[in-house]
């Protein structure tokens, strides 16, 4: 039984629907086009509009929500000998020349998804989105109900994403927080999202005030990603990780391009002894990679904060910026490195977002580029298999467009088994919807049961199923052991069970979906207590979308700053 | 029919109880596969009482303690009959010790047989069980492991595991479709009351409300009847068939 008393960390409330998609639609008083938001409410379809003349009001299409999402995913089917481009659907996105707003077509092109825009001042545009058809249509059915933050920082007056801070009519709840605690960097990286002014380094009191803000929003959070500018740049990092090292925080994730951590012990020692975990930027491995992406030849210094990281048995996210053309054919050895050390627990993609200071100006063809399915192709190719196609699904907690990922499991062997060849990861989506890692309630309990038992039943089937079978066993026995660990130790202990590979494409002016930024979970939080949607944020607050001449939304407030910036 | 096209594995049934389950799943219609673990002759009895009985059967020397035999016994039904429904945990015996006499091996072949054994059969046929989302398991009790009553301490301590493993498996599977129940006789014409002194048969029939012994089929109709459709909502229970003691 819980103690009320100890237990007093607040529950947040599922949103009342799951959000779905957004579509053209008109003020059902004044008849204006406009957007409307479709939720899926109690087995039927709503119509949530804004009318800025008649107030909000909605409109139910559908009391079937079944077969109108059925019917939906029918409309990515491509009529057999169709020549040209097939609608699929609507949605907002940007003119990539002036960021305005502006409608989109989404249309299927050769097993390819595109954006097709027509702006009013720049004329018409059009950007690939995603270069497998069949896998952008189907991840609508990830759909889930997003959960709220305790508070909403901002209401819904003129509508997303002029209202960020989140409104309340914002989908998904604050799953991965990201604080910049500097603008100092000691790099210059030509696809950075920041214009770092080497300016100022957030004070620890602003800093826990930040913390204090999140908590008070969220009641806990898994994670807090701290990062920059250059995060070890700041000379009291060691203070603000003590201050995020607090019980709300499940994990406190130091991200760094791992230049000072590969040659400061001290540090290093301190990351380990405090339980920080690393995010460590490695976009490649040769010293060209890093000269286009990075600005300069980073190989020795890679090399040292992996052998850093390795030695102190730091736990560890790698993360690679996905850039066609530059490092794509690494994918392969960054996968393998990944798979080969136990304290390497998450490695993430990020398919390059041609957005901000140096991103924006960065040199790419917006109907060329990658995506989520190209990086998971590669990744299939690149690894002979060991992780395939078939292995990735899309998160349910964010907007499904936006992020894939696939669990392995860690067999006794040291070889590791994608979930997905053992799981029904479709069965078993809603337990990823307010979050991307599983946590210990009743559900999940309930869920891993039930993977037990189909595995256990069908273990001649499955691929190495009776070594699936002893891991599991083996992850009880550790999770578990006869002498109870304390809650600390046992989240170390079944965190590494498994790993996971995320793959999470942020948003530019040519690939901007505003239904994707409704449901967006990675947030940064601000010094005015915003906690603003990472693409909002990038697109129209830091003003640098396509580079550093772009000026700022009229809506948008600088980081680091207090008042509204006009 | 309470059975009509199910398959069955019944442990122990060349003897006694077990031959007297096999029999009655035979008539109710199910196809029954028993093991055994000494006489072959025994065995061939069983199999031609229920083919007597106008069903079919098979019979398989497989020791309840023989992992890998049983575990090759389920595939090889499965293989064959493209399920089991349904599993009966009988086997087992009796033994007239007090604990004063008792060696340490006297408690691991009881306990083993009845509990691990029950353990092991359970496991083979489980994995089948849950891929079909169907199944119904019957583990064989005694009235010595439910009341307190003069029975070997080993005995009691066997039936008694078997009547917690029915309750827990019955809430770790039931979400497969599948029930888990325990049928406690108390003593019986044969089997393995056979043997059990006068004066301890005469003490029960001076407690049990009938005044009389009951008969193999009793027991075994009890156990067919839970392993049916009949009893689809019964589950995780120990059922008494003991004349009323």
């Amino acid at each position: 039984m819980d103690c009320t008393s100890c237990n007093s960390t607040p529950t947040r409330p599922d949103r009342p629907h799951t959000f779905f998609a957004h579509e053209q639609a008109a003020c059902p008083s004044c008849a204006a086009p406009l957007e409307a938001r479709v939720v899926l409410r109690d087995g039927h379809v709503v119509q949530l509009i804004r009318c800025t003349a008649c107030g909000p009001q909605e409109r139910v299409v559908s009391h079937d929500a079944d077969a109108w999402v059925r019917s939906f995913l029918d409309r990515g089917v491509v009529p057999e000998g169709l020549v040209g481009d097939h609608l699929f659907k609507h949605t907002t996105s940007t003119c990539p020349r002036c960021l305005a707003l502006v409608a989109a077509q989404v249309v299927i092109r050769k097993d390819r998804v595109f954006f097709l825009k027509d702006c009013a001042r720049c004329g018409p545009s059009e950007a690939l989105v995603s270069e497998d058809a069949g896998y952008y249509v189907k991840a609508y059915s990830f759909a889930r109900a997003g959960t709220e933050p305790l508070i909403f920082r901002n209401t819904a007056e003129h509508g997303c994403p002029t209202d960020c801070g989140t409104c309340d009519d914002h989908e998904q709840h604050t799953c991965l927080p990201i604080v910049e605690v500097t603008d100092h960097c000691n790099l210059e990286c030509p696809i950075c999202i920041v214009d770092n002014q080497y300016s100022k380094h957030m004070e620890p009191a602003t800093f826990a005030k930040i913390v204090d803000g999140l908590v008070e929003a969220e009641g806990s959070c898994e994670s807090l990603a701290i990062s920059g500018g250059e995060p070890t740049s700041h000379p009291e990092i060691v203070e603000l990780l003590k201050i995020a090292n607090r019980p709300e925080i499940g994990r406190v994730v130091l991200i760094t391009n791992g230049i000072r951590l590969g040659k400061d012990r001290e540090l290093a020692q301190t990351i380990k002894d405090m339980g920080v975990y690393v995010g460590l930027q490695l976009d490649g491995f040769t010293a060209d990679v890093h000269t286009k992406i990075r600005g300069k030849d980073l190989v020795k210094e890679k090399t040292a904060a992996l052998a850093m990281l390795a030695e102190l048995d730091i736990p560890t996210q790698l993360i690679f910026v996905a850039t066609k053309g530059v490092n794509d054919h690494q994918i392969g050895q960054v996968v393998e490195l990944f798979l080969s050390g136990s304290h390497f627990l998450s490695l993430n993609f990020q398919p390059v977002a041609y957005t901000g200071h140096g991103g924006g100006t960065f040199d790419h063809d917006p109907n060329d580029r990658l995506t989520i399915p190209g990086v998971i192709k590669r990744i299939d190719e690149q690894t002979g298999g060991k992780v395939n196609y078939t292995d990735f699904f899309p998160l349910p907690c964010s907007h499904p467009q936006c992020v894939s990922l696939t669990y392995l499991l860690r067999l006794d062997d040291g070889t590791s088994v994608p979930f997905a060849r053992f799981v029904d990861f479709e069965k078993h989506a809603t337990l990823l919807r307010s979050s991307a890692t599983l946590p210990a309630t009743p559900e999940v309990e309930d869920a891993l049961a039930d993977v037990i038992h189909e595995v256990f039943a069908r273990q001649d089937e499955i691929e190495r199923g009776p070594e699936i079978l002893a891991a599991l066993r083996r992850s009880l026995d550790e999770m578990f052991p006869k002498r109870p660990l304390s809650s600390r130790d046992a989240f170390r202990v079944s965190e590494r069970q498994s790993k996971s590979i995320f793959l999470h494409h942020y948003m530019d002016r040519h690939d901007f979906d505003l239904e994707r930024l409704r449901k967006c979970c990675h947030h940064y939080p601000q010094i005015d207590g915003r906690i603003m949607p990472a693409c909002g944020f990038n697109m129209f607050h830091r003003g640098a979308a396509k580079g550093p001449d772009t000026p700022r939304a009229k809506f948008g407030r600088a980081p680091f700053s207090l008042p509204v910036i006009t | 029919m309470l059975c009509d096209g199910r398959v069955a594995l019944v442990t122990g049934g060349s003897r006694g109880l077990g031959r007297a389950i096999c029999v009655m799943l035979a008539r109710e219609g199910a196809f029954v596969a028993f093991n055994y673990a000494k006489s072959d002759a025994d065995a061939d009895t069983t199999l031609a009482a229920i083919t007597a009985a106008g069903g079919r059967g098979s019979a398989h020397k497989v020791s309840v303690l023989d992992k890998p035999g049983l575990t090759a016994l389920a595939k090889s039904l499965d293989a064959a009959h493209g399920k089991i429904d349904i599993l009966v945990n009988n086997a087992g015996f009796g033994q007239v010790v007090p604990l004063a006499l008792m060696e340490e091996s006297d408690w691991d072949d009881m306990l083993d047989t009845h509990v691990k054994g029950a353990f092991l059969t359970t496991q083979a046929v489980l994995r089948i069980m849950v891929r079909q989302r169907y199944g119904r398991i019957v583990n064989v009790g005694s009235l010595a492991g439910v009341k307190m009553m003069q029975a070997p301490v080993h005995y009691a301590t066997a039936k008694a595991a078997l009547k917690g493993f029915t309750e827990s498996l019955a809430k770790e599977i039931g979400r497969y479709g599948i029930t888990v129940n325990c049928v406690a006789p108390g003593i019986l014409d044969e089997g393995v009351s056979d043997h059990l002194p006068p004066a301890r048969k005469e003490e029960y029939l001076r407690h049990c409300a009938l005044r009389r012994v009951g008969r193999l089929e009793e027991a075994a109709t009890m156990i067919a009847f839970i392993a049916s459709e009949r009893a689809s909502y019964t589950n995780g229970s120990t059922l008494v068939v003991d004349g009323g003691v």
